[in-house]
């Protein structure tokens, strides 16, 4: 296990080469867009457009400005942006928190509610409970993210003449209750397709784990309805639910700009789109690296995660 | 009539005849009512799609046909926007950017990637190995990092949309497929067309891929739910086309708008985009408990 963890780890920064690699060329592409036009107008002269891109370094051939951007990776300085001249560090670091509590809240609220949902419709199979949840499900799945967001802040302000605060981020540090007040229910609606997914995928896990001998064995022994469902029949099950749970941190990169975007707050997202839109090279490929990593590390995480629920699981 | 007497010369006397293709066809309708309802809200939207032009009311480009922000009315039953323009013509016109991008992204993703699919877990080996893996690297890529990527690449339009909801299709199902030829692989039919003489290739195109081909459907229509969610949350971003389009229509101005009660303004091409998905969703569902109940989720 220890040995294979390893080994997987040590792959990392090989892969994390080839991510930079494509990332760096892919910007540079001669039809992709190009910096420089972001900070030139009618009036700049070829000269001056010249000293611009020196100025960003990309003047020099390729080769030497990825050579010059891996060694300052390499030395720990991520560059500074193009748009401001602040060091991506900082920009980043200034932002992280309010991306990082989007996605615990999100995971946490469609991880809890889908596999609690799924564990009921699963044991109430064919029940009037299992058909209101299925159709609660279907429905969840088919309304786009943004819609429901758009609802929590439109539904309020026609019945209530009130409008859910928008915009502005108070940390959870300093005042949790207005943090809480401010993230809950957002984060709750975003969780809402994750849920659904989650719950549909738990219910026929846990109903194929039913059919088993040693469920049968397990109720057969005495113990207690609760005990069989949740220890033996939930603990079958986690391997396919712990792999969602990873799948949905991926999709909620998506989820977390639509959320800034809407409640106007300023987070990694909404940093990250608009510098793909005015080419910001640094921040791309630092962005880029870095979700990679974050990808690969829980991916990771998840691969290791099955040996500990299921003993029979050996990596070697 | 002529099968009908056809079989009463049998004389076999209570051998049940099988019922006709259409016949079968409705009793497959009936018990899935859910997914009948889906393929008629899909016929609807592809047929707005198709003749949106001469359907709608109004020209959804054209600016002021009536009072800015009035809501829903008999002549205009979603009301009207702030530039004037008829809610409803917009939706009926974004049916077809809609529809284009994800069916386009669904087919050219979901026919590369199972063909993939299939032929990885055919083969096996080496060509196995390297899809696998390389569908490993693309999910560990969130869809958005993947988008801008393309977008830089490719400059914004619909290439790179199309593009990038294609590579989501090409690795989503390939896993499934390849799991499904490992099955098909090892029937008793394979073996027989190999002793027969049949050279692989041969094999592998005129039995292995026929067998597998309704899951091909099945995940086709599973997937095209999700790629016009996707679609509609890039144009919200104000990443997708120029044309009108039901995410774009709810974000900008519109959306600050909605917030001070023209709710009408947003609600109901959010309402489209969830009828749509709900149609594609609840039709892939039953498509698949039709064709391949193993695959029931």
């Amino acid at each position: 296990m220890r040995q294979y963890a390893l080994r997987r780890l040590a792959y990392l920064p090989l892969i994390m080469l080839v991510v930079s690699l494509v990332t760096f060329f892919t910007l540079r592409l001669p039809w992709a867009t190009d910096p420089v036009l972001q900070y030139v107008n009618q009036t700049t002269t070829v000269e001056q457009e010249e000293v611009i891109r020196r100025e960003l370094g990309l003047d020099k051939p390729m080769l030497q400005q990825f050579a010059i951007w891996m060694g300052e990776v390499a030395r720990g300085d991520l560059g500074e942006t193009f748009r401001s001249n602040q060091p991506v560090w900082d920009e980043i670091q200034r932002r992280l928190p309010v991306n990082i509590e989007i996605l615990v809240l999100s995971v946490a609220f469609s991880t809890v509610f889908g596999v609690a949902f799924g564990v009921i419709t699963a044991v109430k199979q064919n029940s009037m409970i299992d058909y209101g949840f299925r159709v609660f499900a279907v429905f969840g799945q088919s309304i786009p993210d943004f819609f429901l967001l758009i609802l929590l802040i439109v539904l309020p302000s026609i019945w209530w003449n009130y409008s859910p605060p928008v915009g502005g981020h108070v940390s959870f540090f300093e005042d949790p209750w207005e943090n809480l007040r401010l993230y809950v229910p957002p984060t709750l609606l975003l969780g809402v397709g994750g849920a659904a997914t989650m719950m549909r995928l738990t219910r026929s896990t846990l109903l194929e784990v039913f059919r088993q001998d040693y469920m049968r064995t397990a109720r057969a022994k005495g113990l207690a309805g609760r005990n069989v469902v949740l220890d033996h029949g939930l603990r079958n099950s986690l391997i396919p639910i712990v792999t969602l749970i990873g799948g949905h941190v991926t999709a909620l990169f998506f989820g977390s700009l639509i959320l800034e975007q809407i409640f106007s707050i300023n987070g990694l997202g909404q940093f990250f789109l608009v510098s793909s839109i005015t080419a910001d090279f640094p921040v791309i490929q630092f962005l880029v690296l870095y979700t990679a990593l974050l990808v690969m590390l829980m991916n990771l995480a998840v691969d290791l995660s099955y040996a500990l629920i299921d003993p029979r699981v050996k990596y070697t | 009539m002529a099968t009908q007497t056809a079989t009463q010369t049998y004389g076999w006397g209570a051998v049940p005849r099988r019922p006709g293709r259409g016949r079968r066809l409705l009793r497959t309708a009936s018990q899935h009512p859910a997914g009948v309802f889906g393929l008629g809200v899909l016929v609807v939207f592809v047929f707005a799609g198709v003749f949106g032009p001469s359907l709608a009311p109004h020209n959804p480009e054209e600016l002021s046909v009536g009072s800015p922000l009035a809501g829903p009315s008999w002549s205009h039953p979603f009301g009207l926007n702030q530039n004037g323009q008829d809610i409803f013509s917009r939706i009926i016109a974004g049916a077809r950017i809609s529809l284009t991008i994800s069916a386009a992204a669904i087919f050219i993703g979901a026919s590369l990637g199972s063909f993939l699919g299939i032929l990885a877990g055919y083969f096996g080996r080496w060509i196995d190995y390297i899809v696998q893996r390389s569908g490993e690297a693309f999910a560990a890529f969130p869809s958005l990092v993947l988008y801008f990527m393309l977008r830089a690449a490719l400059g914004p339009g619909m290439k790179a949309i199309i593009a990038a909801i294609a590579i989501g299709a090409l690795f989503g199902g390939n896993r499934v497929l390849r799991g499904a030829t490992i099955i098909e692989r090892n029937q008793v039919y394979v073996e027989a067309a190999r002793a027969m003489g049949c050279s692989e290739w041969r094999i592998f195109m005129r039995h292995v891929i026929p067998n597998v081909l309704p899951l091909v459907i099945v995940l086709m229509s599973g997937a095209l739910g999700a790629a016009i969610l996707a679609e509609s949350a890039l144009a919200f971003l104000g990443l997708g086309v120029e044309e009108a389009s039901w995410g774009r229509d709810m974000s900008g101005t519109n959306l600050s708008i909605a917030r001070t009660g023209y709710w009408h303004v947003v609600v109901f091409p959010g309402l489209a985009i969830s009828l749509v998905v709900l149609g594609a969703n609840l039709l892939g569902d039953s498509l698949r408990d039709i064709w391949d109940p193993r695959l029931r989720r």
